[in-house]
């Protein structure tokens, strides 16, 4: 069976405000099941949670800037690489991520097999010189 | 999932999807092959675990309802457009491989973001939990 890749990038606000720590414990214990399962089904090829600093990297006034990440509830706390049949099923797992509960935010991305940007340029030169 | 965090790997997110407009075919075409030679000098170098670019389209799930929406992902300064995997030293070596992306002089901006074990909200929880039971 053809199977795709899709990258789902977790954000939204803390997901812990407001809940105790037993329910902390309780919904990481579910998020894991939910990660293991997947990973034990062979959909799952790769899934980190990101830390809450880093450096934005930017080109300002024509020299490179090196700024600060700024975390907001858009910021990506963390991602999961899925190799599924296709975006209906990817869409379908994303919906099961118990951590939506409180607040979770799910981009499903499908993988390129080469930079979007390149090929629409290809393609143009394609037509200009067809 | 669970081990400790003593991170070594970053994560690069490029962002911005638009960096092509006003571009001719050779200028996005020559970009592409510098960045082409520069992923593959960063794996060949053991420093780079991998990297995809991704689909301008998508979709966004969030919310109690489960609420699937077409993600507004075409042509926008914030989309993540791709991503690479670093393996290094530090902070500052992630950096200065962010500084070589061929596409920054066109707008692209660069991400880096380092890669835990677990959690960073869950963790601090876990730490505080622990302070106050010790």
């Amino acid at each position: 069976m053809k199977t795709n890749q899709y990258l789902l990038l977790f954000s939204g606000p803390d997901w812990t405000t407001g809940l105790a720590p037993q329910e902390v414990q309780e919904m990481m214990d579910r998020t894991h099941a939910w990660f293991d399962r997947l990973f034990g089904e062979g959909k799952a090829k790769g899934a980190q949670p990101l830390e809450k600093t880093g450096r934005t990297i930017s080109i300002k006034n024509g020299m490179i800037a090196d700024g600060p990440f700024v975390e907001s509830k858009e910021s990506i706390g963390g991602y999961l690489l899925l190799e599924v049949a296709d975006e209906e099923e990817a869409v379908a797992i994303a919906r099961q991520n118990p951590m939506l509960t409180a607040g979770l935010n799910i981009e499903v991305r499908p993988v390129a097999d080469i930079c979007p940007s390149v090929r629409a340029a290809l393609e143009k030169t394609a037509l200009a010189t067809a | 999932m669970n081990s400790p965090s003593e991170s070594s790997e970053y994560l690069l997110l490029f962002r911005g999807t638009d960096w092509h407009n006003g571009l001719s075919p050779d200028e996005i075409q020559r970009t592409m092959t510098d960045w082409m030679a520069w992923f593959d000098r960063l794996v060949a170098d053991g420093r780079c675990l991998g990297g995809q670019s991704l689909a301008t389209e998508g979709k966004v799930v969030s919310g109690k309802s489960l609420h699937v929406s077409d993600g507004p992902f075409a042509e926008s300064k914030e989309t993540v457009a791709g991503y690479f995997i670093l393996k290094v030293a530090d902070l500052d070596e992630a950096l200065d491989i962010a500084k070589q992306c061929p596409a920054l002089a066109y707008g692209m901006t660069v991400e880096a973001r380092p890669l835990l074990a677990r959690c960073a909200a869950s963790q601090r929880v876990l730490d505080q939990l622990a302070q106050t039971t010790n």
